[in-house]
């Protein structure tokens, strides 16, 4: 039996390393749980495909031994729908930022989860625009600085990607942080096994943007911040609560049509 | 620009009087007859109510360009059509229409009126006044068939109801022969190549 | 075999299918919403997959990530949607992505004329996309065409590594005419050839699809023969971006796409394509009939131009008459073709109704007229 590290290896690029991601960002914690997640379910690097969007969220699938299919802004998910109805057999698994997945790409968002498409997504949620340099985003917490809302603050409300999956028909929903280094490879890898649409929340850190303009200081200290902001959510400080808020088994798009494509591998 | 061998049909009505049916039927009937066709229809937003329209060109040979800008015949089921397409016609034109769409025009003898949509009821269902309609555009212009209008009719209206759409067929038949034996068709379509029922090369 | 009214939506379909196609995605819309509905019809009973997608951003994208899973896939659409696809032709173009892409033209710009035809995407179909990229455009004026040039559309996708376009009109698109089509073959699972693992995934390589021996890396950004960003400057997309469209730009059935009629001895010429090239048809021969010597070179294929039959004409004709529903598009590159060989003129409209063959009979004498005096 191979090491669990070495399982987890196989999984990853590190001739790629370091990643193209800032110092202190969340985003390499996500990929080690992707690939723990997938070191555990056993599928040949080959048979998985991992989709990314645009932004720091999309340059994922470089960081995985697996195939990689890294697409335009927000509409990785309209991809990995043609991509999983054309082989049934591959599995995928999507990387979208907030803004890639919430703004640009809301309206495949919502349809994806509706179709109950048999696809993973893992929304980094790091409240901000990381790639173009700190921009609001749909998830920017009201009152929080961001480059295009200084002062005091972004006025707009912002989007709760769990109640929005949740609404639109995920069959599996959950939400974790990179603080929760335990929990994330766990909740990924019951996505990934789920059969119908999945979302697992990651709440990651962006210290160079979000941390800096709103005064959270480094890394170690936003991954502190993270664990105090998951807990119940109070009047006056916005929060996220962390789990798996839905997991029920319905049928996913491929069985409800009966066109799952007859193609499997050659 | 007119090739004497090419005959330009329009059939209009409203949405839900099976005009695209009617045109759908007579385009396939004058294909089994060995004739070159085209057909196209007017698309519109309005799915029931509006004035539409069907296009259909029979030619003894190909046929370059599918569009009708004046109707060598026209076949007009509603009021709406009539406003709509009445004028657009060739000089000589044959214009077949129902009562209700047109007052017949004294004088006019290129305008002939039948009462289809009446008929239709009293035989039963208003839904068959397009086939009847087709019935008499066959005996007074013998551009297609009966016996190739008879088949598609067969084989494209639903099993229940074929035998209510040939009773119909063949009423709009009698109805154009009747018109026939009336005085002034002898001229009617002259330019269109049609002469009493035959066509001129 | 048997002859049978046949739309011209249907056609296509038809001929998408009898190309191999097994993927659809599209979004209803006027004059294209037949061969989205057709294919909801036909596709699935033959193991295909059909998927009507939330608009034609997502079409074209599950058209795209259906071919990374082994799909012939294609989608069809009308101008608005067109307008949506670019930056997804443009991903399909950089990842040498094989699909189809149907544009039924109808008036525009915007919303314009919905039910209306047009031609008025021939440039949009070329340039549409941001930066450069090999494009394949394919018309046709018929229904037996709309057959035909989607089915050949397939296998100049898979040659060539690149979205094709297939360029219809609202009228050719809902016209009926007899036409005797081949029966469908038996759907099969056609193994893209290139699956060995061991050449490189991009360049002048076949498309290899995921699933094979080894991981591919797919990305939209510059990149290698291997499938690795490489986006500093001077790095190798350019060359293959080259290699691209210098492919298609040799390849006979692409420059030979042109239909002449009446040439031989012409002294005044009509450009045509689509369904105007009907009518142009139509207006040799009533000019032909009245002694004029005109002729029409009716293209087939848009882009790649077929530069060599256009520069032939030019050196043979004392003028050109370009004929096309839109204000002057197509016009312009055969101008640049013919660089002052023969006078160019032009006679387009963009009002939805069609040229008439006496419209364009009356242009072409006026032509010759000018011509000579």
């Amino acid at each position: 039996m191979p090491r669990f590290g070495e399982s987890v290896d196989r999984y990853l690029r590190r001739e790629l390393l370091p990643t193209v991601w800032c110092p202190g960002c969340g985003n390499g914690s996500i990929v080690q749980a992707l690939a723990m997640a997938l070191a555990r379910i056993g599928r040949e690097p080959e048979d998985v495909v991992v989709v990314g969007g645009i932004g720091c969220s999309g340059r994922t699938p470089f960081y995985l031994a697996t195939n990689a299919l890294h697409t335009t802004h927000g509409r990785a998910l309209a991809f990995a729908t043609g991509l999983k109805l054309a082989r049934p057999d591959l599995e995928v698994v999507v990387t979208s930022g907030d803004g890639d997945s919430l703004a640009i790409g809301g309206n495949h968002f919502i349809h994806a989860a509706r179709r109950n498409l048999d696809v993973t997504l893992l929304l980094f949620n790091n409240a901000i625009y990381g790639m173009t340099g700190g921009q609001a985003a749909p998830t920017t917490p009201t009152g929080s600085r961001t480059s295009t809302s200084p002062g005091s603050g972004s006025t707009e409300r912002s989007f709760d990607a769990v109640e929005l999956a949740m609404a639109a028909g995920a069959t599996f929903v959950a939400r974790t942080t990179t603080f929760d280094v335990q929990e994330m490879p766990l909740y990924i890898e019951r996505a990934i096994r789920h059969r119908g649409f999945s979302m697992v929340e990651i709440i990651t850190q962006c210290p160079t943007y979000y941390g800096r303009l709103n005064r959270l200081g480094e890394a170690p200290a936003m991954l502190v911040w993270e664990r105090d902001m998951t807990g119940e959510p109070s009047d006056d400080q916005h929060g996220w609560k962390t789990g798996v808020f839905r997991d029920d088994d319905l049928p996913a798009y491929g069985d409800l049509t009966g066109q799952n494509s007859v193609r499997t591998r050659a | 620009m007119k090739l004497s061998d090419t005959i330009r049909i329009r059939l209009t009505g409203r949405g839900g009087q099976g005009i695209m049916l009617a045109g759908a039927i007579l385009a396939d009937a004058a294909m089994r007859d060995g004739r070159q066709v085209t057909e196209t229809q007017e698309y519109g937003p309005e799915a029931r109510l509006g004035a539409t329209r069907a296009d259909v060109i029979l030619s003894d040979r190909p046929i370059a360009f599918p569009e009708v800008e004046q109707a060598d015949i026209l076949l007009c089921l509603s009021r709406g059509g009539w406003l709509k397409y009445g004028t657009q016609v060739a000089s000589g034109a044959l214009r077949l229409v129902d009562v209700t769409a047109v007052a017949r025009e004294p004088g006019d003898p290129e305008v002939r009126s039948f009462p289809w949509r009446a008929r239709a009821r009293e035989l039963g269902d208003e839904v068959v006044t397009n086939m009847m309609a087709l019935g008499t555009l066959q005996a007074v212009t013998q551009v297609v068939s009966v016996k190739s209008l008879r088949e598609v009719l067969q084989e494209r209206i639903k099993p229940a109801l074929v035998a209510a759409n040939l009773a119909a067929f063949d009423e709009g038949v009698n109805l154009g022969r009747d018109e026939l034996s009336a005085p002034g068709v002898a001229t009617a379509g002259r330019d269109a190549g049609i002469r009493g029922g035959e066509i001129h090369d | 075999m048997a002859l049978r009214m046949v739309m011209g939506n249907e056609a296509a379909v038809q001929g998408a299918l009898a190309g191999g196609c097994d993927f659809y995605a599209g979004y209803p819309i006027t004059p294209a919403t037949e061969i989205l509905e057709e294919m909801g019809r036909r596709l699935p009973p033959r193991g295909g997959v059909f998927l009507q997608m939330e608009d034609e951003l997502a079409a074209m994208a599950a058209v795209v990530g259906a071919a990374w899973g082994g799909a012939r896939a294609m989608t069809a659409t009308s101008g608005p949607g067109f307008s949506l696809m670019q930056e997804h032709i443009g991903y399909a173009a950089i990842t040498q992505t094989p699909c189809v892409v149907i544009d039924v033209q109808r008036g525009g710009p915007s919303t314009g004329l919905p039910t209306l035809p047009a031609q008025g995407d021939v440039m949009q179909a070329r340039y549409g996309t941001h930066g450069d990229r090999p494009a394949i455009v394919l018309t046709a004026s018929s229904v037996r065409e709309a057959y035909t040039t989607t089915r050949k559309a397939f296998q100049l996708a898979e040659r060539h590594r690149t979205p094709v376009v297939v360029l219809l009109d609202a009228v050719i698109a809902h016209m009926r005419e007899p036409v005797e089509l081949p029966p469908l073959p038996e759907p099969a699972l056609n193994p893209w050839p290139g699956s060995s693992g061991t050449e490189p995934p991009f360049g002048a390589h076949p498309f290899t699809p995921f699933g094979g021996p080894s991981p591919i890396v797919v990305t939209g950004l510059s990149h290698g023969e291997d499938g690795w960003p490489r986006t500093g400057a001077g790095q190798a997309t350019e060359r293959m971006l080259k290699d691209a469209i210098a492919g298609i730009a040799e390849d006979p059935s692409l420059t030979q796409g042109v239909e002449r009629y009446c040439m031989d001895d012409a002294t005044v010429a009509v450009v045509a394509y689509g369904i105007t090239a009907r009518a142009a048809h139509a207006a040799v021969e009533t000019l032909r009939a009245e002694g004029e010597r005109a002729g029409l070179l009716k293209l087939d294929v848009l882009w790649p131009l077929p530069e060599a039959a256009l520069l032939e004409a030019a050196e043979q004709v004392d003028g050109l008459l370009v004929v096309e529903m839109n204000l002057g598009q197509l016009v312009m590159p055969v101008r640049a073709v013919v660089g002052g060989r023969t006078h160019v003129a032009h006679l387009g409209r963009a009002d939805g109704l069609l040229l008439s063959p006496d419209v364009i009979a009356r242009r072409l004498q006026a032509l010759t007229a000018s011509v000579r005096s």
